[in-house]
């Protein structure tokens, strides 16, 4: 699971409340992924553009150093949105870092949402569910 | 095989073995990935970037697949760990491959594994695998912040949603949760499209139902209707209230789907001015032209393989001897 995923999951219990987000990481396994050359730099610059506006800042620099990175800026300035290197580096965090076994928490309730092999578990029984209005 | 959804819940029908058979099944592969491309098309994704898509029922990842070769990010969500296991088989895999393509520095030898299909669909070297897997059932709503992804596709699952397997899953509940949490975690302007097999057109209808009630607009469109085994239906939605589903593809305008213009690239013909009723079994029997093009064209429309009609199409043969 890697860093761009756990910034857009949340807890959708019902207990959490329409909340249960940003998700705590405990990293029991992590594999980071290198950048090859070969890959296409502009088409990756081009979705870093494209997912900026729904990624969660202060979500992914916890994520991140949860999973072993400090290195990410506390804020993110329009300098680093148009300089290519930083978002090359940007989709290479968002992308290449992967949490293969670990824990995930509600910081609302402390539901634990375990992941193995990479794949994250959030299977829910019927009664933790949202309430449907039909 | 007639109905999986009626033999029980859908991660104890895709077992380990079934969802290997699943994966190795060339035909299966096959089917799915020509939906999944129609799927995508039907998105209409913006051409100028890689979108973040969502696939729901995402299985042992033949979408997936589909979507890195198209350049996009996905997260996948099943409900069968095992069929999820088979998805992280193949991108372990290609994994290995890449690593041993920079580490030989070299073109990499296609490995032709039984279930690594996409060496012959894709030419370039082995893109990056851009998805990620959840275990995860659909019924119970998505998990994920609002407004996160760019496109949702969802291939053979969402007929899933309308048998209970549990006690107190109740299919409209589960639908009605779903789609409203399908519309909160798309961005605005965003599209679904859900590709599904109905038993009934009453599900179909259920299915629609529950979509329009939370505010989606679209609709369904049905490919190759006169046809048993090639139809398909597409649930199509979007948040903009003017939108109109396409019309579906027919066996004589389906470019993507119809083998026959696939192998000559040519749009297959219209027979014009013949259409309404057979020509009448009166002298020569079927063995005239007017029988046989409109013979071909009603296989056409069942979505058969016909060769193209030419100016040799029911030519007087030279005799026997």
């Amino acid at each position: 699971m890697r860093l761009l995923t756990h910034n857009t999951l949340r807890n959708n219990s019902a207990a959490a409340n329409g909340k249960g987000f940003p998700l705590r990481i405990k990293a029991a396994e992590i594999r980071v992924d290198e950048n090859k050359d070969d890959d296409d730099d502009e088409m990756q610059i081009a979705f870093v553009k494209g997912v900026l506006g729904m990624l969660d800042w202060s979500i992914l620099v916890q994520g991140a150093s949860e999973m072993g990175l400090s290195t990410l800026p506390p804020a993110l300035t329009d300098e680093m949105a148009n300089d290519p290197t930083f978002m090359r580096a940007l989709y290479h965090v968002l992308m290449n870092v992967h949490l293969v076994r670990g824990i995930l928490v509600c910081p609302d309730t402390g539901r634990e949402f375990p992941v193995t092999d990479g794949i994250a578990n959030f299977m829910l029984e019927e009664d933790e569910c949202e309430h449907v209005r039909m | 095989m007639s109905r999986p959804e009626l033999t029980g819940h859908a991660s104890l029908f895709y077992n380990a073995k079934e969802a290997r058979k699943y994966n190795s099944s060339s035909r299966m592969v096959g089917v799915q990935r020509e939906i999944t491309e129609r799927a995508i098309e039907l998105l209409r994704l913006p051409e100028d970037r890689p979108s973040f898509v969502l696939d729901v029922g995402c299985g042992s990842g033949l979408s997936g697949q589909v979507l890195e070769e198209k350049g996009h990010a996905w997260v996948g969500c099943d409900v069968s760990r095992d069929m999820l296991n088979v998805a992280n088989e193949r991108i372990k895999e290609n994994m290995l491959e890449r690593s041993e393509a920079a580490a030989s520095g070299g073109i990499d030898m296609d490995d032709d594994d039984d279930e690594d299909d996409d060496s012959k669909y894709d030419d370039s070297p082995t893109k990056p695998f851009t998805g990620d897997l959840m275990h995860h059932d659909m019924g119970t709503g998505l998990p994920f912040r609002p407004a996160t992804f760019d496109a949702c596709v969802s291939i053979s699952a969402l007929q899933w949603l309308c048998y209970s397997n549990a006690k107190g899953q109740i299919p409209k509940k589960r639908l009605t949760r779903f789609f409203s949490s399908l519309y909160q975690v798309l961005r605005r302007g965003a599209r679904a499209v859900l590709q599904f097999y109905p038993e009934t057109a009453e599900q179909a209808i259920l299915i629609s139902e529950c979509a329009a009630k939370v505010g989606f607009a679209g609709g369904i469109v049905v490919d190759y209707p006169n046809s048993t085994k090639a139809k398909k239906h597409y649930l199509v939605l979007s948040f903009d209230r003017a939108y109109k589903a396409p019309s579906g593809l027919d066996a004589m305008d389906g470019a993507l789907l119809s083998s026959a213009s696939a192998q000559t690239g040519v749009r297959v013909e219209q027979a014009r001015g013949k259409r309404g009723g057979p020509p009448r079994k009166g002298k020569g029997g079927t063995k005239t032209k007017e029988w046989i093009v409109h013979k071909k064209e009603t296989q056409r429309k069942k979505g058969k393989a016909v060769k193209t009609d030419t100016k040799y199409t029911g030519r007087k043969r030279p005799a026997r001897f």
